[in-house]
């Protein structure tokens, strides 16, 4: 059963270092939390709220207490242990969420330190990353995922630095595939197929990496495209080609194709993406703002969410709603990630419409 | 297992031997919990692929993702036929509500990553290469569980690269350092272990580098 407990002003609940399966929640009274950042050594004080939890951690993780806990109150407290504290969780998600909440911030505060003390050559940037993985696997001749990585690369940055060699790549590996094998072939050493001469300078070692077909804008780009990858995927870039050639409603009626067949969710939400810009650019801006509205409800998290709630702010201000832009603006602003390109240009709008 | 995961079937998803899960810089947005098959969790580094981790039903991995969206730190393989509940911060609460052991699951899981991560920031923030190198040691002790062996001497299953790796330093300095060590007979190098001669002294020579930051 868990247990009522007193503690008197001044005295300590736990020590720093203590071993132990107590978790205690506060009933009455203050306590601290003392210990010492572990980056700077600058002592640190919590202070615990009523009904607030403390001494989870160390004792769920079966590891030393990280801080000394003191009354600086007289105090009443509830101590658990380990068994009956996850009793009590079980019959309340409500605490478990709550906790989920504290821990992962601090995870993720954890995360980013030990990232800014990492030797700046382990930091890789995720884009190049990524096209590395897809080049190991092929030169190991696992040509599956090879294809895996690349598909995954011309995913996330369609428009990125390597997209035509992975283009070429992911051909490549889906060749070689069906027609080697895993483990056989010619890996990428040697690219004996005519896909290569499209983008020029196959990355032989991993010394080319670096500067391999940063080229964009290539016009061979779109028709090269649709030699490979699945079928949806294929529809797609044959859209977004429509799109970038400026016949926005051909794109629309391509990706609504997409959309309409609903095969591959990731394309599905692509592509949905995809016609609230055509919307826009055909200046329907009220259909558009409908769009993405009903879009951004149904996928909070879709992976071009700064762009949508952009292109809500755009189409509300060339509807004359100027509070609405605006609104939409500061909030893509207010989000965490976005990128410095969306940055600079809501900043930009935010100062056309002040300037109005 | 103890869980009742039938209400979550909606949410299995599929792999086959040898699929990749997801893979290494890919930004993520699901994690995963294993309900059959073994998935193996890799990392390339330079020209080899290291294994991390195998994991096993009833094992929960990309967890993550639930915290932001940053890429993948590690890729995730399939070693069999794999079959495992997908979830996603959509999901998430759903399947909180439906079943508390799972994020009590993830809870704990939780409270062992702060403690990986603190104790790996602690080793970076030692300002003394050798003893960045001497404390990824004691980390390597204080994780193996079960009895510890008598005595002070301790063998570990692990390269000079990976040694690199925990200290944040370059694999060529991880090896000047050891051939040191080695040549003061404080450990021994072998090609598949090391021998760490008495690893109370390693403690003794970390907390002396440490206590300057402390008292100050």
């Amino acid at each position: 059963m868990p247990k009522a407990m007193t503690y008197k002003a001044n005295s300590v609940i736990y020590f720093q270092g203590d071993v132990s399966d107590r978790i205690y929640i506060l009933k009455a009274g203050r306590v601290s939390l003392n210990s010492n950042d572990i980056e700077t050594g600058e002592a640190v004080r919590d202070s615990i709220q009523t009904g607030e939890f403390f001494g989870v951690k160390s004792a769920l993780g079966k590891y030393p207490r990280e801080e000394n806990a003191v009354a600086l109150s007289d105090s009443h407290v509830v101590v658990f242990s380990v068994p009956e504290f996850e009793q009590l969780a079980l019959s309340n998600t409500r605490i478990v969420m709550k906790m989920l909440n504290v821990f992962s911030n601090q995870l993720r505060r954890l995360h980013a330190k030990v990232r800014g003390l990492l030797a700046e050559g382990e930091q890789v940037n995720p884009e190049l990353g990524l096209y590395r993985i897809g080049e190991y696997y092929m030169k190991k001749k696992e040509y599956d995922k090879a294809l895996y990585a690349f598909q995954k690369y011309l995913t996330y940055y369609p428009g990125g630095a390597y997209h035509q060699d992975a283009n070429r790549l992911a051909q490549q590996a889906e060749q070689y595939v069906s027609k080697y094998g895993i483990g056989q072939g010619p890996g990428l050493g040697n690219a004996g197929s005519g896909a290569q001469q499209a983008a020029g300078g196959v990355s032989g070692g991993t010394g080319a990496v670096g500067d391999a077909g940063v080229t964009g804008g290539n016009p061979a780009g779109a028709g090269e495209r649709n030699a490979q990858l699945g079928p949806v995927a294929k529809q797609y870039y044959a859209a977004v080609s429509s799109f970038s050639q400026g016949n926005y409603t051909e794109a629309m009626k391509q990706f609504k194709t997409i959309v309409d067949k609903s095969e591959d969710r990731e394309y599905v939400v692509k592509s949905m993406f995809e016609i609230g810009r055509c919307l826009y650019s055909l200046g329907r801006y009220d259909d558009c703002i409908r769009h993405f509205t009903a879009l951004v409800q149904r996928y909070p998290k879709m992976p071009d969410l700064d762009e949508a709630l952009f292109y809500l702010g755009q189409s509300y201000e060339e509807n004359g709603d100027q509070e609405r832009a605006g609104g939409f603006y500061k909030k893509i602003l207010s989000r965490s990630g976005v990128s410095e390109p969306l940055k600079r240009k809501v900043n930009n709008a935010l100062r056309g419409l002040e300037g109005t | 297992m103890e869980l009742n995961l039938d209400a979550f079937e909606r949410f299995a998803v599929h792999f086959n031997k040898g699929n990749i899960i997801f893979c290494e810089y890919e930004p993520g947005d699901a994690f995963y919990l294993i309900q059959g098959g073994r998935v193996q969790i890799s990392k390339i580094m330079g020209d080899i692929e290291k294994t991390i981790d195998i994991l096993h039903p009833g094992e929960i991995f990309g967890e993550m993702a639930i915290l932001e969206e940053a890429p993948r730190s590690a890729n995730a393989i399939c070693l069999d036929p794999v079959k495992a509940l997908e979830f996603n911060r959509a999901n998430f609460e759903i399947l909180m509500r439906g079943n508390p052991q799972i994020a009590l699951k993830l809870l704990k899981l939780f409270t062992k990553r702060i403690y990986d991560q603190r104790r790996r920031f602690m080793i970076l923030t030692l300002e003394d290469t050798h003893a960045k190198v001497a404390d990824v040691f004691l980390m390597l002790d204080e994780s193996q569980s079960g009895a510890k062996p008598e005595g002070a001497e301790r063998v570990f299953h692990t390269t000079p690269g990976d040694i690199g790796h925990w200290a944040g330093i370059s694999p060529e300095l991880s090896r000047d350092v050891l051939t040191q060590f080695q040549t003061q007979r404080r450990i021994e190098i072998y090609t598949d272990r090391i021998v760490v001669k008495n690893i109370n002294e390693f403690a003794r020579f970390v907390n002396s580098r440490r206590k300057k930051r402390d008292d100050t």
